[in-house]
């Protein structure tokens, strides 16, 4: 009770610290307002704070170690809904680990898995993530930095990583201008690499690609017309608008692109009107997570016919799992970048037997992913010979595979994978059948 | 009326050094530039712990449940759909700081534009519907967080959609004085993050410390303990509340405005969803509603739980176990597990909240009996 | 027009889930005033034993008088299920918070939502085939398809009704009958009237409140369990978030229509389920929350204490 009167003293002392700052606001505020031309600037990049053991190194600094311990860190939303994907990426990840039985050249390599969403959203989290940018960037002994696996939280530790010269590869982003100039915003790519130079790779395809490939593909099955469905968010928007502007300019009718609320729990009413206009192909673009499953499911419910088309987001078992096996055979076509696992020969074909042994199961669109993302780290850290982090994302751009788990590729100037083989999959007796290559012509 | 009298006794004040907010203040200002925390637990373990760069991000939270406790804790207006005043905060912001647009105020424009917006969309939905009962106007905020959310979703042609708003500027500081600083400007945007959050943040509290004792105070006590009584004695019950309601929604704007420059994006407006809402309330009832100091206690022990030290405990366990497969022996399975329990366990042995303000325990004691 | 009677016709079928969730909403607020934010959650792992169930007794291959059987077995055993652990949770959580800061119990039942939550995860990582095998604990789980998806009307009807719409419609008007009867007729029904209108006086007049309570918490329980299967059988998709969105619409509804207000609730259900078949129908999918809660807003300016809701009732 006498609680409340600790205060009262205290006040003047408050209050005059209130002042103090209204008297800063004031001041500043009228400035004339050229904030705006401010450098943008998230400053981790300069760990100057006293006491911080790390200094930033510079490119081809002689005397960085050339042994010592290193960590790859992940940072992927392990709490919630996309835990279901994250896992297959953790365990690609933890494979790409072991097959070097964590050393590489004079080094030893941990792997440390941090997660990117919190228990107040249940997703990922802004804050989270650029926290974790953040650590990474203040811990000297990481290296690598495998993530992200949303594209929106790429936007915020890609500047962050990028000052620092800590190499960052992305097994899930697919939102084009993270990396492709003229794809996005005008400031885009050019505000996540505020260094100039390209700390980020991304061993998937962006959606620029699998969006147009995707609408090709359904004119070759023959559709004449399209509904075009998504869930609003980064990379189910931007891959279906892709879709959309192809299929527009290859012209095949599209009778809608609309948005789907992800959290709902069925689309009867919406199928319901799809199936009145009778599309041929309908595409959504989203994932297992943002409820494809029951979009497909609801779309046979209505006793809709004809073809649905889904992205790579949906190219995993539980996403059959999700919308029924007798309700996506012979039905759901999904697209995806490079050639499914199974059809690998070589190195492909021992990952997929090593993975079957360790983990009992056939490894998923996204375990190959983060297993291919920890290998471009592996080998940077490999060409690079030393502690040196601006040294191991040069190393990065040239890293290239002749024959890898996602079959040949290198990257291009801006980071994205040379891989322009996509693949068409149908769902067959529960299984996704392999159906063709596609390409973008 | 006991309840006031009771807090009015007089009690020898203690000397201000003898006081720990005055040594928490202290603590906090020096912070940044001697993190003794974060070097204490990166020479024990090798692990980094940044807190300096988490406590931003909990000082902007802290004052955005400063706004709902304003809104809850005195008024007494279940609100839950705090996040949407946030996420206007933040999306003004956006618009009036980013290229694409001819405003481009910077941070000192946005941070005045933010809380006029989000004051009067408080205004535009709390002048219809303070006066409902408790629950109703409880649906009334959660529908309006979601009517918000998906608007700002749609309306992408504005708000860029799922991308958000961004790069959003740094605050703009004087050239002499970032000259003065020396190395520190060089982490500008951290250091000025850091010290307009607790300057805001002390500034709030000495507001609300002050209004504690006077007539508006007065005039939320009167409300809470009865409001047909008081309002035969003269006070407007709607206009008082309305009045908090709009104050809290732009003290909310103001801090949408600070997270999203901190983050320098508004990032996807999905952030900004009913579940955030409902965390705010929680640390403002595990605090202790109406209480200051259990508020910022709530927030301290909920955010930095979910943020600091899960992923502490997580990386420990790790360690420990092994990075293993199993879905049991991972932290982060058992996140909501945990948090949810916090909660539990909180409300079965602190009810009225970790550190309650003495008037408001005195009132809910009232009637019941006991003036503990 | 046949679009608008499909429509109407989907938008009631959904209503009556949400309307049955919503009743347990409003049956625990009629009596604490205790927006027990568990209870959508509580309706997700009632779902999650009857998709175990369903697997356990291999019900997705069974026909006829087996699964009819099989299903009201599974029904039962869900009710008994969620009727017992939402008992439990009222005696271990919110029972010691009766004389709490009002506030208290509802952060409480926040918690509780989060425990349950993340049972449902761990729920999900079952190893059953049901369940895909437990790999992925947190991906959605497809409930087997029971009943034929057939057009009831014949094939090339316009109009599609099917036998899942007539199982939610049928049972819950039942469902919803037997508990109006309960509660305006039998002995316990009108002590639970008598309690949601005014503990205290209720006590005096030698009702045994703590009972009263617990029986709506039964009741409730009862309800949920009773709601998952038939959602379970007519959306045919389950994950440990549901309860989260559900628990929402189901909590809007029962508000809606005047919370504590059974009838209420009902109707509020199916206000919910009709505004969001039209909306999509005629405004587009990505504005169907919108609008929901835009008119949800715009219902109670006009109507403060919802659709049903009795003038204000003053509680000292």
């Amino acid at each position: 009770m006498n609680d409340f009167h600790k205060f009262k003293t205290l006040s003047p002392a408050l209050r005059a610290l209130g002042a103090l700052s209204m008297t800063l606001l004031l001041a500043c505020g009228g400035k004339p307002a050229t904030g705006g031309a401010a450098p943008t600037s998230g400053d981790a990049a300069q760990p100057t704070e006293p006491g911080k053991t790390t200094e930033p190194t510079t490119p081809g600094d002689p005397n960085a170690p050339t042994s010592g311990a290193l960590k790859i860190v992940s940072s992927l939303p392990r709490t919630g809904s996309a835990n279901a994907q994250t896992t297959t990426i953790v365990n690609g990840i933890k494979m790409a680990i072991d097959d070097i039985g964590g050393k590489v050249g004079g080094f030893t390599v941990t792997y440390e898995d941090w997660d990117d969403a919190s228990a107040k959203k249940g997703d990922w989290d802004p804050e989270v993530e650029a926290g974790n940018a953040d650590k990474a960037v203040g811990d000297k002994n990481v290296v690598a930095y495998i993530g992200t696996y949303n594209s929106g939280a790429a936007m915020i530790s890609m500047p962050v990583l990028n000052k620092a010269g800590l190499l960052m590869v992305s097994p899930a982003n697919t939102y084009p201008a993270l990396t492709k100039p003229g794809t996005g915003e005008a400031h885009e790519p050019a505000a996540y690499r505020p260094s100039g130079k390209i700390t980020y790779f991304r061993v998937v395809p962006a959606d620029d690609m699998q969006g147009a490939v995707g609408a090709r593909w359904a004119q070759k099955m023959g559709a004449k017309s399209v509904y075009v469905l998504h869930d609003n968010g980064l990379y189910g928007k931007g891959v279906a608008a892709v879709f959309q502007q192809t299929a527009e300019d290859l012209g095949l009718k599209v009778h809608a692109f609309e948005a789907v609320d992800p959290k709902a729990q069925e689309y009867k009413s919406l199928m319901t009107k799809v199936k009145e206009l009778n599309p041929d192909v309908v595409y959504y673009g989203g994932t297992t997570q943002t409820n494809a499953g029951q979009l497909v499911k609801d779309f046979v419910a209505v006793g809709a016919t004809g073809k649905f088309m889904v992205p790579d987001g949906c190219f995993e078992e539980a996403f059959i799992q999700a919308a029924g096996a007798e309700n996506a055979n012979d039905r759901v076509f999904v697209t995806f970048g490079g050639v499914p696992p199974e059809k690998l020969v070589g190195q492909g074909a021992d990952f997929v037997a090593a993975y079957k042994k360790k983990y009992g199961a056939d490894p998923e669109a996204y375990a190959v992913y983060g297993y291919m993302a920890t290998k471009v780290a592996i080998e940077a850290i490999k060409a690079a010979g030393k502690h040196d982090r601006w040294a191991i994302s040069e190393a990065a751009a040239k890293v290239k595979f002749d024959d890898s788990a996602l079959g040949k590729f290198e990257f291009t100037p801006d980071g994205d994978t040379t891989m322009a083989t996509m693949s068409g999959n149908v769902v067959k007796a529960g299984k996704f059948e392999f159906v063709t290559l596609l390409s973008n012509e | 009326m006991t309840a006031t009298a009771t807090a009015r006794r007089p009690v020898a004040p203690k000397p201000l050094w003898k006081r720990f907010e005055l040594y928490l203040l202290l603590v906090l200002v020096i912070y940044p530039f001697f993190p003794f925390l974060d070097q204490a637990i990166s020479a024990i373990s090798g692990e980094q712990l940044r807190l300096d760069r988490q406590l931003v991000n909990i000082m902007i939270f802290a004052i955005l449940a400063l706004a709902l406790n304003l809104q809850v804790g005195y008024a007494g207006l279940l609100q839950l759909g705090i996040a949407a005043f946030f996420a206007i905060g933040a999306f003004t912001t956006g618009v009036v700081s980013v290229e694409k647009y001819p405003f481009q105020f910077g941070f000192w424009g946005s941070i005045i534009m933010a809380p006029i917006v989000a004051g009067v969309a408080g205004l535009l939905l709390g002048a219809p519907t303070v006066r409902l009962k408790g629950d109703y106007l409880a649906i009334v905020t959660l529908g309006f967080g979601e009517v918000v959310r998906v608007v700002t979703l749609n309306l992408d042609a504005i708000t860029d959609g799922p991308r958000g708003l961004s790069p959003i500027p740094s605050p703009w500081i004087p050239p002499d004085l970032a000259a003065g600083l020396g190395d520190v400007a060089k982490q500008s945007h951290f250091v000025t993050m850091y010290f307009v959050a607790l300057i805001v943040l002390i500034a709030l509290v000495a507001v609300f410390t002050l209004m504690e004792r006077s007539r508006a105070g007065r005039a939320f006590v009167a409300l809470r303990e009865d409001e047909l009584a008081s309002a035969c004695m003269g006070l407007n019950p709607a206009k008082t509340k309305l009045a908090a309601f709009a104050v809290g929604a732009a003290i909310a704007g103001f801090a949408g405005a600070l997270y999203a420059t901190n983050l320098q994006t508004t990032a996807e407006p999905n952030t900004y969803d009913f579940n955030y809402s409902i965390i705010v309330l929680c640390c403002v009832i595990i605090g202790g509603l109406g209480s200051l100091r259990g508020v910022l206690l709530g927030v301290g022990v909920l955010i930095t739980f979910d943020s600091v030290l899960s992923p502490v405990l997580t990386k420990l366990i790790q360690k420990g176990v092994g990075a293993s497969d199993n879905v049991f022996l991972s932290l982060t399975n058992w996140k909501l597990m945990i948090f949810g329990l916090a909660l539990i366990l909180t409300m079965r042995y602190k009810p009225e909240g970790l550190w309650p303000s003495a008037r408001v325990k005195a009132e809910l004691h009232e009637g019941t009996g006991g003036d503990k | 027009m046949e679009l608008v009677i499909q429509q109407l016709l989907l938008g009631l079928t959904n209503g009556m889930v949400f309307a049955l969730i919503a009743l347990g909403y409003t049956m625990v607020y009629g009596i604490l005033e205790l927006i027990n934010f568990a209870h959508g959650d509580l309706f997700m792992l009632a779902s999650f034993l009857a998709l175990t169930l369903v697997g356990l007794f291999g019900l997705g291959d069974a026909s006829g008088g087996t699964l009819a059987v099989g299903l009201v077995g599974v029904i039962v055993v869900c009710a008994l299920f969620a009727a017992g652990l939402n008992w439990v949770v009222d005696r271990v959580v919110y029972k010691p918070l009766r004389k709490a800061p009002k506030l208290a119990p509802l952060v409480s039942a926040i918690g509780v939502s989060f425990v349950f939550m993340n049972l449902g995860l761990f729920w999900g990582g079952l190893p059953m085939d049901e369940f895909g095998g437990g790999v992925a604990p947190a991906a959605p789980k497809s409930f087997p398809e029971l009943l034929p998806n057939i057009n009831l009307l014949g094939e090339d009807a316009t109009l599609r009704v099917t036998p899942k719409d007539l199982l939610v419609i049928v049972s819950s008007l039942v469902v919803m009958a037997a508990l109006f009867w309960f509660v305006n007729r039998t002995k316990l029904g009108k002590a639970m009237r008598a309690t949601a209108q005014n503990p205290v006086a209720a006590r005096l007049m030698g009702i045994d409140v703590d009972k009263v309570i617990g029986a709506t918490f039964l009741i409730g329980g009862a309800l949920a369990g009773f709601a998952a299967v038939i959602y379970s059988l007519y959306i045919n998709t389950i994950n440990f978030q549901m309860g989260y969105q559900n628990g929402l619409y189901a909590f809007t509804a029962a508000v809606l229509g005047g919370i504590g207000n059974i009838r209420g609730a009902v109707l509020g259900g199916l206000v919910i389920g009709l505004l969001r078949a039209f909306s999509d129908q005629f405004i587009g999918a990505q504005w169907q929350p919108a609008i929901l809660f835009g008119t949800l807003i715009l219902i109670l300016v006009f109507r403060p204490t919802g659709l049903l809701g009795s003038t204000a009732r003053e509680k000292v």
